[in-house]
């Protein structure tokens, strides 16, 4: 069936409807809520409560745009407020790691690639935690989830000139946050 | 300043958004300067940093978990907007209860209060003090205090009081 079709039914009250557009989105909104909040319970929990909006909203979806880019907004906004009552323990978090010694260059060698690919990728996703929720949300939506400049537009419906200067305000604001980090022992720049 | 120009060129080169002639331009000044090249390597390592290898799963059973939820969602739906409404009518009907006890104070005329007895009197160009006043003409306490007593018998006009 039509994913047009389905949302129709939906619309309509069919829950077997819905739960084929479940099974087709719930990854990709899970992963969503997983890139904001990096908890795979909270993100689950996130995602369940996002269907729940879509189905609620579904009477008022007049089909102006994609479904899954409706329900990718819908998802946005959720997290966005989730986030928006956790921002202060994240910050919290992040100033924790800061505290903490940074891996000498000699330590670093001795240990294995993927842990320290480990390392860093924890520390590139605690400093995102820390920027302002729109940067966050923007660099999520195009470095992580890899979503394209056209529908981050019409996710986050913005124009095209401000999903470019918000996702290169965004990159900016992580390299700075994350400007400690990269200075070490012997002047080497890799983190 | 040319350092900031190629920052923003070098940040659009990794979603391969730049021109033949922007890329030429990027590479020639990138071969000519450190500090572009540090921040291309900085760069480039947060982005891989943020790319994931593989994403978690949703937990199992996502379907059954939710439907349940759907029917009291929209449970709480109807409860919600039924709340929002409420919390809007309150202070809407405060507002007009207060409005309408203000039209009913500035616009209604208050009635009119009823005349004391001299009032009466003075509306009617009649002199108040008229019946005291024969009375305390009369020069003889006899004849005062028969005038009092007839007075008293006579029969009462509306206004309660003596008229000669």
């Amino acid at each position: 069936m039509e994913e047009k079709e389905l949302v129709r039914l939906s619309k309509e009250g069919d829950e077997e409807a819905f739960a084929s557009l479940v099974k087709k989105y719930k990854t990709k909104v899970f992963n969503l809520a997983w890139s904001l909040t990096r908890d795979r319970e909270t993100a689950d929990d996130l995602a369940q409560e996002a269907f729940i909006k879509a189905y609620i909203a579904l009477p008022t979806f007049q089909f102006k745009s994609e479904f899954g880019t409706w329900l990718y907004r819908i998802t946005v906004n959720h997290v966005k407020d989730f986030l928006r009552k956790k921002s202060k323990m994240s910050k919290l978090l992040f100033e924790r790691m800061k505290e903490m010694p940074l891996i000498q260059e000699n330590e670093m060698i001795k240990k294995e690639k993927e842990q320290i690919s480990e390392e860093r990728r924890k520390l590139v996703h605690q400093g995102l935690q820390t920027i302002p929720e729109k940067y966050k949300v923007i660099l999520s939506l195009r470095d992580i989830q890899g979503f394209s400049y056209e529908e981050i537009t019409n996710i986050l419906k913005i124009s095209p000139g401000t999903v470019d200067s918000r996702l290169h305000r965004a990159r900016k604001m992580l390299r700075k946050k994350l400007a400690p980090f990269f200075i070490q022992k012997g002047g080497n720049h890799e983190m | 300043m040319r350092c900031k120009k190629f920052e923003r060129l070098l940040l659009r080169s990794f979603d391969e958004l730049l021109k033949e002639e922007e890329k030429n331009e990027l590479k020639k000044h990138l071969e000519s300067c450190v500090h572009c090249q540090i921040k291309r390597e900085q760069y480039q390592s947060i982005l891989d940093a943020l790319k994931e290898k593989d994403f978690p799963e949703p937990k199992p059973y996502f379907w059954e978990r939710l439907q349940p939820k759907l029917t009291g969602g929209k449970k709480y739906d109807a409860w919600s907007i039924w709340k929002q409404w409420a919390l809007r009518a309150i202070p809407a009907s405060m507002l007009l209860v207060i409005l309408f006890t203000a039209a009913i104070i500035l616009f209604i005329p208050p009635q009119s209060e009823e005349l004391s007895e001299s009032g009466d009197l003075l509306l009617r160009n009649l002199d108040p003090l008229q019946e005291t006043s024969i009375l305390l003409e009369e020069e003889k306490l006899e004849d005062k205090n028969m005038m009092l007593i007839f007075t008293a018998m006579e029969e009462k006009n509306s206004t309660g009081r003596y008229l000669p």
